[in-house]
């Protein structure tokens, strides 16, 4: 209605316009006019000129983008002044379709205004002002026009509104919003989906400000979560990928903002990157600690003193160190090697499974007991130093070095076996560079010591306060226990979580009660403790997550995605669906709020023919880089089901409750007759 | 909110049963098709196998249609090709009583009025051809390439204007396309967005 209102008060303007000189100019089904704001003009501000574009009923004239077909008005501008021209403030447009394609443009008249800059020194009397103006007038058929129209104004002291400057107050209100939006976009096979927040919520249109993004004659579906909307859109025929960012007007008719959307960042984070050097940091400072150990530093300061370095050669000097790196790197070997056959008989090491989180958390008690000196190792090899200082050739250096790494165990197993730890779960790379890490660590006090004796004033005295350190280190293992048995929360359910409590307490006991006893009930104790300890992780890997505290996302039909459990699967001839996702994917999101959340598509996972496996590829992960690649797809969404051994199929990427349920039966069927 | 998703998923199946027909691919065999020419002749698309082939979607009241013949640009290109033992199509998708639509005798004058060349002029005012090859505009140009694979689909040239000031100033996309494709090198810009009128369909 107010726009009809606008348009008689526009139409009341034509052929107004002060007869200054050609203001106007009459093409087939359209009449275009040039107006000024202001008809006297100071220097040093800015004014505002148009050009009304008032077309014939049903005539149309075009956006900066026409869409399908058309072609957008331009204007050249001069003047015998120096004026700075600025750009088009386009009115909101509408859609229009036209036979089976869609323009962007105007209906009835519309003015462009341009602001423009009149500088301070402006020093003459008059300004003309012209513009070459050529157009484009549709209704089904299509009309170009040229114009170049005219005028000239008074320069004074003052500004001084013309006739025209209501046309110009009521065309602002038409304008988009000032507000600027960003947001995100994604091109995926045959759409692109663009994230962004409105600061109202509406229903909103997206106007691409290129021609060549969207298809203009599709509907756009609309998302939305919150205040976070997602427009899934056809992708135009001519789009071509890259990794510019996108403009858009976003109108729900009334209210329009211009969105820059830049590409969503595709892949996966690399959080590896960081958490190696992290992790490295902290092997090398773990390797340092070691060395003040209360079994490791008496031993070191003695060789310290009796160490001279007058005529050892740099190698012999090096031996230490080398026999350090050899002992560390044997050992991650070996880790290795047990990780490889583990996994070999489907074994996974992966923080989703709760029967690793417990199996650690004793783990980490089991280290602030043995720092507490209670427990089955404790510091009874204080003597063991003795070999460390005998001989000073390579060889007995380099054997030195492993003896320091073996029988400083004792104190060194706290440590280790965190990094063993690490190493279980990560890939061989990683746990090769962390034992290497603590190695360096470990052997760097001593190679100094040996390389000169300007090191030997820095090393600390061993004294009571090693034991005291040694009680501080406690405080950090059980913090992470207590993380641990958090993370163990998220994966179970409160009892659960308190039965963990109850184990790890009687774990902590027995082994007490083991340290203090002697000879066979010694080794009962410990052998109780460590089938309590079996007991606990098997028990752990049963346990369900209670409904309250998980939302949807972790609704027990979903089962995370490995290679061996889809292999397994399929060599049972079942039915499993397969979704990879990210949490950083937006298309993958639109398809969980549309058609997984479907209560169909819910009822179709969730019944026992059916295995719904879900692969998230927020963060690297080698085996979903795998299946990926076997699909020949760089990123998510990917989502494909499998009937047995035979079937599969590959799901477009953007999905409807319908394409998932055909898909399901489909499989079903394929089962059926196989 | 589940009867919301329901509504979008219906939004969404609708989306997606009208874009199903992408069936041409610049790169992927161009989709036969048979249509009657001036002469009341069956023209196929794979009677010219073995040459290339322009298609060139026309309306000869649409002012970027006239932007490049009354400058003598179209048919230039016309002569200078089918020389060059080019078969060149023209395809009138406009149907009857819409803008452009014409008889074989109204076709054949304007040609010989406009100086144009083209091989056939072929009729489709059904508009089966040019929604089979998702001809948008007029122009709108195709290159075909003796193994009858697609090899250009978009604009004639690069400035979307009806001034035929801007031919000069523009890329040639037809003229660049096909010149690459002849002396056996790839195309530079094998997809454009075609500009110019709509394609006056029937429907």
């Amino acid at each position: 209605m107010r726009l009809a209102a606008l348009l008689v008060f526009i139409l009341s303007f034509i052929g107004v316009s002060n007869a200054f000189e050609n203001t106007t100019a009459t093409g087939p089904h359209i009449e275009v006019s040039l107006h000024s704001e202001n008809q006297i003009w100071h220097p040093g501000s800015e004014q505002w000129i148009g050009i009304l574009l008032a077309p014939e009923p049903e005539w149309h004239t075009y956006w900066q983008n026409p869409g399908d077909s058309g072609e957008a008005p331009s204007i050249n501008w001069s003047s015998d002044a120096n004026l700075g021209f600025g750009d088009i403030q386009w009115p909101i447009p509408k859609a229009i379709p036209v036979a089976h394609l869609v323009n962007y443009g105007y209906e009835g008249a519309n003015l462009l205004m341009v602001p423009v800059q009149v500088p301070e020194n402006l020093n003459q009397e008059n300004i003309t002002i012209e513009a070459s103006l050529s157009w484009l007038v549709c209704k089904e058929d299509c009309i170009p026009g040229w114009a170049d129209l005219k005028f000239t104004l008074p320069v004074s002291t003052q500004s001084q509104p013309s006739d025209s400057k209501r046309l110009f107050e009521e065309q602002r209100k038409t304008l988009p919003d000032a507000q600027l939006l960003n947001g995100k976009f994604e091109v995926t096979e045959q759409h692109i989906t663009v994230e962004f927040e409105p600061p109202v919520s509406s229903n909103w249109t997206l106007f691409p400000l290129r021609s060549d993004v969207v298809q203009h004659n599709q509907p756009q579906q609309q998302v939305s979560d919150n205040k976070q909307v997602t427009s899934v859109i056809p992708v135009s025929d001519y789009f071509i990928a890259n990794n510019d960012s996108l403009r858009f007007l976003i109108s729900d008719g009334n209210t329009a903002y211009y969105l820059t959307a830049n590409a969503n960042a595709i892949g996966p984070v690399n959080s590896d990157d960081f958490n190696l050097w992290l992790l490295v940091a902290m092997a090398f400072v773990g390797g340092l600690i070691l060395n003040i150990m209360p079994c490791v530093l008496p031993v070191l300061s003695f060789k310290a003193l009796s160490l001279s370095d007058t005529h050892m050669s740099l190698t012999k000097k090096l031996g230490y160190l080398a026999g350090v790196l050899f002992s560390f790197n044997v050992f991650a070997a070996m880790i290795i090697a047990m990780k490889e056959s583990g996994s070999a008989v489907g074994w996974g090491f992966h923080m989703q499974e709760p029967g690793v989180i417990v199996a650690l958390s004793f783990l980490f008690v089991y280290i602030t007991l043995s720092l507490l000196d209670i427990g089955p190792t404790g510091a009874k090899f204080s003597g063991i130093g003795q070999s460390l200082i005998k001989g000073d050739n390579f060889t007995s250096q380099f054997f030195t070095g492993v003896l320091a790494a073996v029988v400083a165990s004792p104190c060194t197993a706290p440590f280790m076996a965190a990094a063993l730890g690490i190493a279980l779960l990560s890939d061989n790379f990683t746990a090769i560079v962390i034992f290497n890490a603590l190695a360096l660590g470990f052997a760097l006090p001593m190679t100094l010591l040996m390389l000169s004796k300007f090191f030997r004033q820095w090393l600390p005295k061993p004294g009571e306060w090693m034991n005291q350190f040694k009680i501080f280190l406690t405080f950090p293992m059980l913090a992470t226990v207590v993380w641990l048995v958090w993370v163990f929360l998220g994966q179970s359910n409160s009892s659960a979580q308190f039965a963990l409590m109850i184990a790890l307490l009687l774990f902590a006991l027995l082994l007490w009660l083991a340290s203090i006893s002697k000879g066979i009930m010694q080794g009962l104790l410990q052998l109780s403790a460590v089938s309590f300890l079996v007991i606990c992780v098997y028990l752990s890997t049963s346990v369900t997550p209670s409904a309250s505290i998980n939302d949807a996302n972790q609704a027990s039909y979903k089962q995370v995605y490995t290679t061996e459990s889809l292999q397994s699967l399929r060599r049972e001839d079942q039915v499993v669906l397969v979704n990879m996702t990210a949490d950083w994917c937006i298309t993958c999101k639109v398809n969980e709020q549309v058609a997984f959340a479907d209560q169909e598509v819910q009822a179709a996972l969730q019944s026992e023919s059916v295995n719904y496996l879900v692969g998230d590829w927020t963060n690297k992960n080698g085996e979903i880089l795998n299946f990926l690649q076997q699909y020949q797809r760089s990123g998510v969404p990917l989502y494909v089901i499998y009937a047995g051994d035979t079937y599969e199929k590959v799901l477009p990427q953007i999905l409807t409750a319908d394409m998932v349920i055909e898909a399901i039966n489909q499989a079903k069927k394929e089962i059926d007759h196989g | 909110m589940v009867k919301h998703s329901a509504i979008l998923t219906v939004i969404l199946s609708l989306a997606l049963s009208l874009s199903v027909h992408a069936n041409v691919k610049v790169d992927q065999p161009a989709p036969d098709f048979e249509l009657v020419n001036e002469a009341g002749n069956t023209v196929k698309l794979s009677d010219y196998q073995g040459k290339y082939v322009v298609l060139e979607w026309t309306n000869h009241l649409c002012p970027y249609v006239q932007k490049h013949y009354d400058s003598g640009n179209m048919p230039q290109l016309q002569s200078k090709y089918t020389q060059k033992d080019v078969i060149w199509l023209q395809v009138i998708s406009s149907a009857e009583g819409k803008q452009g639509h014409v008889d074989a005798e109204k076709a054949m004058a304007l040609n010989a009025e406009r100086k144009a060349s083209p091989t056939h002029i072929l009729f489709d005012s059904e508009g089966e051809v040019g929604k089979l090859y998702r001809a948008k505009t007029t122009p709108h140009m195709y290159i075909i390439n003796p193994e009858g694979d697609l090899k250009y689909a978009g604009a004639i040239d690069s400035i979307k204007s009806a001034n035929p000031a801007d031919i000069d100033k523009a890329t040639n996309y037809l003229d660049v396309s096909l010149t690459s494709l002849m002396a056996g090198e790839e195309i530079e810009n094998k997809l454009t967005a075609p500009y110019g009128c709509s394609v006056k369909y029937k429907s």
